[in-house]
């Protein structure tokens, strides 16, 4: 809309005449956008929550790999003749064809070898801890984004040659050697192997999953891996694998990944055993969709109370609207267009929504910052909410001024001054 | 000038049209000071209002200052008010939360003068009706002579040709009374048109044309020298 010196000048001054009675009736202003507030802070805050929460999903899972995906024995089997044989479905041979590159999705794979029955303690010098232990191959640490802050990683003739070699996380680190500098070269007993250590695997940072599960045994921080082989020996496995890691070549190509595996696996078993998949992209997906849920319902809430705020407005409008009928009759006898009365009221409308919207802007982002704090979320201010919620409370403004303002623009003006 | 040429107004009360003015045919030279009198019912203050633009007639023809307003949307008949037309009513209607000033400058802002211009012009106005020193009382702070003063400044704002007033000093004194008719007088001087409602005697012998209306109707037009 094009507008002409005067009318920009009449606009500026029906502004400040709105601005006016809005000084004038501060107490009941102050009531009716009660509503407003309420609503633009929840909208602020869910935003946050799930913003924040992504963030920090998202960012964790990342320390993990995110291409990762996981294929192991589906013991649930529909048909009970499945279900009762014996074994974990996967073996050394079918892990040979797997890394021999058979799978074009794949970019790196890993064995694991669990054991329920082997939950040992680790011994040195007369410290104990119990610990979760993994038999894994050479590409473990690249698939799960681990870093090593001193020693090496598995080599493949450590594999073939079933050594007794151990990599320990950081933490066991710590309780095993609370003193002791460097710890490569130095041994540990697990049942009546000794082991000697070749790495420390790096800390990852476990805030947020760790509030949510995970007990101090698997701990992501307390992992102890020896070579798959020397652990299959151990158990007397005879070269069974408990689950297969990979990594795909891209996220999109997770699922592909898993079929690739799982066809190779029911091949070679001759359809023996079902398996099943897990991959990171799915934990994502389910993470997000968690969070869509609690946005959702946040934003239900959020526009309920902001239509309940816009009542308020549309109510505390009418009342003004009538109260000033002879003043509107007045402003319309000394010259006053439709269009001038029409502004004016909706104008009024807008600053007591806006108001409302900046006091929930600003108890939102305080909100915000608190369940920050406490919740040790990344603080993460979005501009985007802040116009979000302030183009949020001007149209709730326009919405619920419109109609007070437009039964004002179009009383006639010798009704309106014969009013009392 | 004002030329009314077989108006013709009613009201609608239920199923009926009452009518309130029929064929009126009325002329009011630039400059004249009419006082339009009648008992209430009579359609003293319908005419008024439609002479200010403020109610249109359902038939006839109505010119002012040329312009005809019988076909004028709202908005028009808005502007025309602003340039051409001051009003004065019975009960001051100044806005109350605002000083006597701000109240002399509105009809300035819906004519698009600026602020600077419009103080200026406020305060020569104020001083006009001598109430310099209460430019920023509110009409509370006023005597209601004071905030008919003021209603007339700011009736004087867009300096109008034509001034309405209905009953100006209806709710006053005799002595403020007197005084807004001193200042009409003064307006009159100026070759102002002012048509005014009143149902005092002593008032409309301020005028020097008389007219009187009964059931809608000019039963006497009488001017005096």
């Amino acid at each position: 809309m094009l507008m002409n010196k005067d009318q920009l000048f009449i606009t500026l001054e029906i502004i400040n005449q709105s601005l006016q009675s809005i000084r004038e009736n501060r107490l009941r202003t102050t009531l009716s956008i009660l509503g407003v507030t309420i609503g633009i802070m929840a909208v602020i805050i869910v935003g946050t929550i799930s913003q924040g929460g992504s963030k920090v999903i998202f960012s964790e899972l990342q320390t993990f790999g995110l291409k990762s995906l996981w294929i192991f024995r589906d013991h649930n089997d529909d048909d009970p003749n499945k279900a009762t044989r014996i074994g974990t479905g996967i073996n050394n041979y079918d892990l040979n064809i797997i890394e021999n590159g058979c799978c074009r999705s794949i970019s790196l794979i890993t064995p694991i070898v669990n054991s329920s029955k082997l939950s040992p303690y680790i011994n040195k010098n007369g410290n104990f801890s119990k610990s979760a232990i993994s038999g894994v191959g050479i590409n473990y640490l690249r698939i799960n984004n681990d870093k090593l802050t001193s020693g090496r990683n598995f080599r493949k003739d450590d594999i073939t040659k079933n050594r007794n070699l151990i990599i320990i996380g950081s933490e066991i680190k710590q309780k095993l050697f609370p003193n002791q500098a460097s710890v490569l070269g130095s041994t540990l007993r697990i049942e009546s192997r000794k082991f000697t250590i070749i790495g420390i695997i790096k800390n990852k940072s476990r805030d947020f999953l760790s509030s949510i599960g995970s007990n101090s045994e698997e701990d992501i921080n307390s992992r102890i891996l020896i070579p798959y082989t020397t652990f299959q020996s151990m158990l007397g496995l005879k070269k069974e694998i408990s689950l297969l890691q990979a990594e795909s070549v891209s996220i999109e190509n997770a699922k592909k990944a898993a079929t690739e595996i799982t066809n190779i696996l029911d091949r070679h078993h001759s359809n023996k055993f079902k398996y099943r998949s897990e991959t990171m992209a799915q934990y994502i997906e389910t993470a997000n969709h968690i969070l869509r849920g609690v946005s959702v319902i946040g934003i239900i809430a959020a526009s309920v109370s902001l239509i309940v705020g816009g009542m308020g407005i549309m109510n505390i409008m009418t009342t003004s609207v009538i109260e000033r009928t002879r003043e509107i009759g007045l402003r319309k006898a000394v010259g006053a267009q439709e269009n001038h009365i029409l502004y004016q009221f909706i104008i009024e409308s807008i600053f007591i929504s806006s108001i409302g919207g900046f006091l929930g802007l600003i108890i939102g982002l305080l909100g915000s910052f608190l369940i920050a704090i406490l919740a040790s979320f990344p603080l993460t201010p979005s501009w985007e909410m802040i116009v979000i919620a302030l183009v949020t409370s001007i149209f709730v403004g326009v919405i619920s001024g419109y109609y007070p303002a437009m039964r004002a623009a179009k009383m006639q003006p010798v009704t309106a001054l014969r009013y009392d | 000038m004002i030329n009314l040429d077989n108006i013709y107004k009613s009201y609608h009360s239920g199923e009926n049209s009452v009518p309130v003015l029929s064929n009126l045919s009325l002329t009011i030279e630039t400059g004249e000071f009419v006082a339009i009198m009648g008992s209430s019912g009579s359609g003293k203050s319908t005419l008024l209002n439609i002479i200010g633009c403020l109610d249109t007639c359902d038939q006839g023809s109505y010119t002012l200052e040329n312009t005809s307003i019988n076909q004028a949307s709202n908005d028009k008949l808005a502007q025309i008010r602003s340039k051409y037309i001051g009003f004065v009513f019975q009960s001051f209607s100044l806005i109350p939360r605002i000083s006597s000033q701000k109240n002399i400058e509105l009809p300035m802002i819906y004519a698009g003068i600026n602020s600077k211009d419009r103080q200026k012009k406020s305060i020569k106005l104020l001083e006009q009706v001598g109430l310099t020193d209460r430019r920023h009382h509110s009409s509370a702070q006023l005597s209601g002579g004071q905030q008919q003063r003021v209603a007339i400044a700011r009736a004087l704002a867009n300096q109008p040709s034509i001034i309405i007033a209905d009953e100006p000093t209806g709710s006053l004194d005799t002595v403020s009374g007197l005084e807004i008719m001193d200042i009409f007088t003064a307006l009159h001087k100026q070759n102002k048109t002012i048509v005014m409602v009143t149902h005092e005697d002593d008032i409309a012998n301020y005028a020097q044309r008389i007219i009187k209306l009964r059931d809608g109707v000019i039963i006497e037009d009488t001017s005096v020298c």
